[in-house]
């Protein structure tokens, strides 16, 4: 007789915000076995990329991708595209797309903390991060003229500048966030009832996180040293403040810690972009058509953005390729659930900050 | 964690955090990107705004005595301003209010009705072009 018993979690679930489906093979509360599959939200976006807009548009395809990193999406796209045209941003551009790449990541941080607290059973935490979560999603606004679908960045610079103002309104925004992350760590660190579901939970050790290339906030919980940021040299980071978090035990906890001490440091980020802005123009003109192939690393919220780009000096591109953070945990993520109980599905999951849109696309 | 309780039974006597919408108006932020406006006069109709449109929201009519006829889609549109940036006289001819588009209903017909315009001005180019072209192999042949 079958000792096991098969368990799926999705396509549907309570606990998702979108479709992914696990396959658990479990016995007794056990989970021993696991198969994902994600491919529920297929749109065809690499392949209108190519057929259907032109070079110069492609940005704002991309940015579609998914919701919440559209900004990084767009920047990577933009990256490649510049170094195939053989142009170079001055330093105001390349702050000001630090800057909200930075943004991006907090907000992003904030919805995976918050959607953890309610996957572990604390609604109201949910409620009151999603609330201080605006502070940022309003300095976004403000700064591209729209809350979700920012188009901010374009080939050859940013599409508006920061005045005074909005400064002012990013300084005073992230002070309040300061405080409130402060309260976050003090609540994440020390409340019973939140222990319980992530202390010693969903463990991924270094060595696995080797193994199965682990990446983002999901290796550096485990104490693996990986950070695009760190690696790469399209943006001076290291002049900024940027400073690699890393944590030991690779549990839920840790990789909420990974997050919220991220959050403080990208908070540091901008505070110090604000303050050295370097005068400039905003809009360059980056000439010619792409020839070539490029391939650029960006630090999204959830890990590495991979993004390959090949043109053959005509107006359309000759492919776009693009390899999510999310599609590239898989692996990992399997190996997490292996051994732990399937009551801790949920809290699991959500603690990976898995984005389906990105990765079926 | 009686601190977190405590913070929870407090938030019973605090102010609502989200906005009553239909009771209390959204107020945008200045620089929201709304609807594009067009101005009739000031336009050289250079057809750069309908050639740079991501989604092909602005489409031009040609009518056959040379003129053309603007037409934008609301609905279609993405609002990124890429059309205003490409636009030779922005601020006069082509440029993004602050205002916001309420969402398409049936009888606006959002869809089929610009179906018929994309068509339309698709088959008024080619008319154009061809009459264009007759006319010239016209006034050769008499030459």
């Amino acid at each position: 007789m079958k000792k096991t018993i098969q368990i799926p979690l999705g396509s549907q679930h309570i606990s998702l915000l979108e479709p992914i489906r696990f396959k658990f093979e479990c016995e007794n509360e056990k989970i021993i076995g696991v198969d994902a599959d994600v491919g529920f939200v297929h749109r065809g976006v690499e392949l209108a990329c190519t057929r259907s807009f032109e070079f110069k548009q492609v940005g704002y395809v991309v940015a579609r991708v998914c919701g919440l990193c559209a900004i990084t999406h767009t920047l990577s796209y933009t990256l490649a595209a510049e170094k195939l045209l053989g142009y170079e941003a001055n330093d105001r551009i390349k702050y000001l797309r630090m800057l909200m790449v930075e943004l991006d990541r907090i907000h992003s941080h904030m919805l995976c903390l918050a959607h953890t607290a309610e996957n572990a059973g604390f609604e109201a935490l949910f409620m009151q991060i999603m609330g201080d979560r605006e502070l940022i999603m309003e300095v976004q606004e403000a700064i591209s003229g729209n809350r979700i679908q920012f188009d901010y960045i374009s080939i050859g610079g940013v599409n508006r500048d920061l005045t005074s103002e909005l400064s002012a309104l990013i300084r005073k925004n992230l002070g309040l966030l300061a405080e409130k992350i402060d309260t976050l760590i003090g609540l994440f660190d020390n409340n019973w009832s939140l222990s319980l579901r992530y202390k010693g939970v969903g463990v991924l050790s270094l060595e696995d996180a080797y193994t199965y290339n682990a990446l983002g906030p999901l290796a550096r919980a485990a104490g693996l040293a990986t950070d695009v940021r760190a690696e790469t040299s399209d943006f001076p980071y290291e002049e900024i403040g940027y400073k690699m978090i890393l944590e030991s035990t690779g549990d839920i906890h840790a990789r909420n810690f990974v997050r919220l001490r991220e959050i403080v440091n990208s908070i540091e980020i901008c505070r110090n972009i604000i303050e050295n802005l370097p005068v400039g123009e905003i809009q360059e003109k980056a000439k010619g058509k792409p020839n070539g192939e490029a391939v650029i690393r960006v630090e999204a919220p959830r890990g590495e953005l991979f993004y390959l780009v090949r043109g053959s000096g005509q107006n359309m591109l000759d492919r776009v390729r693009i390899k999510t953070p999310t599609f590239s945990a898989i692996p990992a993520m399997m190996e997490v659930f292996k051994g732990s109980e399937y009551a801790d599905a949920p809290a699991i999951l959500a603690s990976f900050d898995p984005c389906m849109s990105c990765t079926a696309k | 964690m009686f601190s977190s309780m405590l913070e929870a039974f407090l938030n019973l006597f605090r102010p609502i955090r989200t906005l009553q919408y239909p009771a209390e108006e959204i107020i945008l932020p200045s620089g929201y990107r709304g609807l594009i406006e067009h101005d009739h006069e000031a336009c050289i109709y250079c057809d750069k705004c309908e050639k740079v449109c991501p989604p092909g929201a602005i489409l031009f009519f040609q009518h056959e005595a040379g003129e053309k006829e603007y037409r934008y889609n609301p609905w279609l549109c993405i609002y990124c301003g890429e059309c205003v940036r490409a636009c030779p006289k922005p601020e006069e001819a082509l440029r993004q209010s602050e205002k916001k588009q309420l969402s398409a209903v049936a009888a606006d017909g959002a869809n089929e009705q610009w179906f018929v315009w994309e068509d339309a001005c698709r088959q008024s180019r080619e008319a154009y072009t061809a009459a264009k072209k007759s006319a010239k192999i016209q006034s050769k042949s008499e030459e």
